[in-house]
């Protein structure tokens, strides 16, 4: 099973057919992502700030990050549930868009940078826990992070703009009007 | 009084929900790239159906006058057209879905073709699109609604061809 015959399965799953065919379907799941990302790039933009020294230091990052990283998880999640939602509506459309593409190797290279923060910088953390200037390694990870959420949101905001038509005709359509 | 400006508020967002509700009944876009006054009549054979939740879009590809094959240019490419309508939801209403509508579908549509002359229009506002029943071509310079079998999505007769 291809990459494509996947997606084509999510197209063409019950809650493609469902988001295709109700009304409210769409602008309800739309909304809701939208809502979910909003959650995940504040939340992030929380921590990421503490950790670039532009908010209190009397807030140690540890309790910064720990407040917000269930508000993170849980827009996160539901981002992924309405993103599947949407993507299930239209799959070859999306499978096929640039930007799509993009979008999700923005995801995956913002989801590598937290990894690589918290498996490295982060270890250290109770050294610098309470100081406005942290290790360059942590305001490293912090910048990228804002650089790739903020990417993802203009990213995702490209795919709705360039759907584009396929004109190509499929290879099994027969053209010919043979009468079986 | 704070009770009162909170139910204004509430309805406020009551009456807003109420109006993106109303929303996906309106056009998406304007009509001027499209030539309304000319409606064009197609019989021909599905290739691909893109269900977007603002336009849904059928491609299909002609079939010539005497219905025994379709349009192609003069290397042999198929002329492939697009009719674009409503969102894939409003279409699904009437019964026009990826399932209904698959991949070497017969089908008849009137559309208003795009100004740029590219091979594309905006359905009819009137009349059903025809589905003929499999492989089942209509005779020449005739359409599916004249096929026994045909299936009907929308109401009313097909459209006529206006120039």
């Amino acid at each position: 099973m291809t990459l494509h015959d996947l997606a084509l399965a999510v197209g063409n799953s019950g809650v493609g057919a469902w988001m295709r065919s109700n009304l409210h379907a769409m602008p309800v799941v739309e909304a809701t992502h939208v809502l979910a990302a909003a959650t995940v790039l504040g939340t992030v933009l929380v921590v990421d700030l503490r950790l670039l020294g532009f908010t209190d230091r009397k807030r140690a990052v540890t309790v910064v990050s720990r407040e917000m990283l269930g508000f993170t998880w849980a827009g996160f999640v539901l981002a992924v549930i309405t993103g599947v939602m949407m993507f299930a509506a239209n799959a070859n459309t999306y499978y096929g868009n640039t930007a799509f593409r993009i979008k999700l190797l923005l995801l995956a290279a913002a989801g590598l940078n937290m990894a690589i923060f918290n498996l490295g910088a982060l270890r250290s953390v109770v050294q610098w826990d309470l100081q406005q200037r942290t290790p360059r390694a942590a305001r490293v990870a912090a910048a990228l992070s804002v650089l790739l959420w903020v990417s993802v949101i203009f990213v995702a905001r490209w795919i709705g703009f360039t759907k584009g038509y396929d004109f190509a005709v499929p290879d099994n359509v027969d053209l010919d009007l043979t009468i079986p | 009084m704070n009770t009162t400006f909170r139910l204004g508020r509430v309805g406020v967002v009551t009456l807003l929900l109420g109006a993106a509700a109303a929303m996906p009944a309106l056009a998406h876009h304007s009509f001027a790239i499209f030539n309304m006054e000319q409606t064009r009549v197609f019989t021909g054979v599905v290739t691909r159906i893109n269900p977007d939740a603002n336009h849904l879009q059928i491609f299909f590809v002609p079939m010539n006058d005497e219905r025994k094959g379709v349009l192609r240019s003069e290397d042999g490419k198929p002329m492939v057209w697009a009719v674009e309508m409503a969102g894939s939801a409003q279409a699904a209403s009437q019964g026009i879905s990826v399932n209904s509508l698959p991949p070497g579908t017969y089908i008849s549509v009137a559309l208003h073709p795009l100004r740029s002359g590219e091979a594309a229009g905006s359905r009819a506002e009137t009349g059903a699109i025809y589905r003929c029943p499999d492989k089942k071509a209509p005779e020449a310079g005739k359409h599916c609604d004249t096929v026994e079998g045909r299936l009907a999505f929308g109401d009313g007769p097909l459209a006529a061809a206006k120039d």
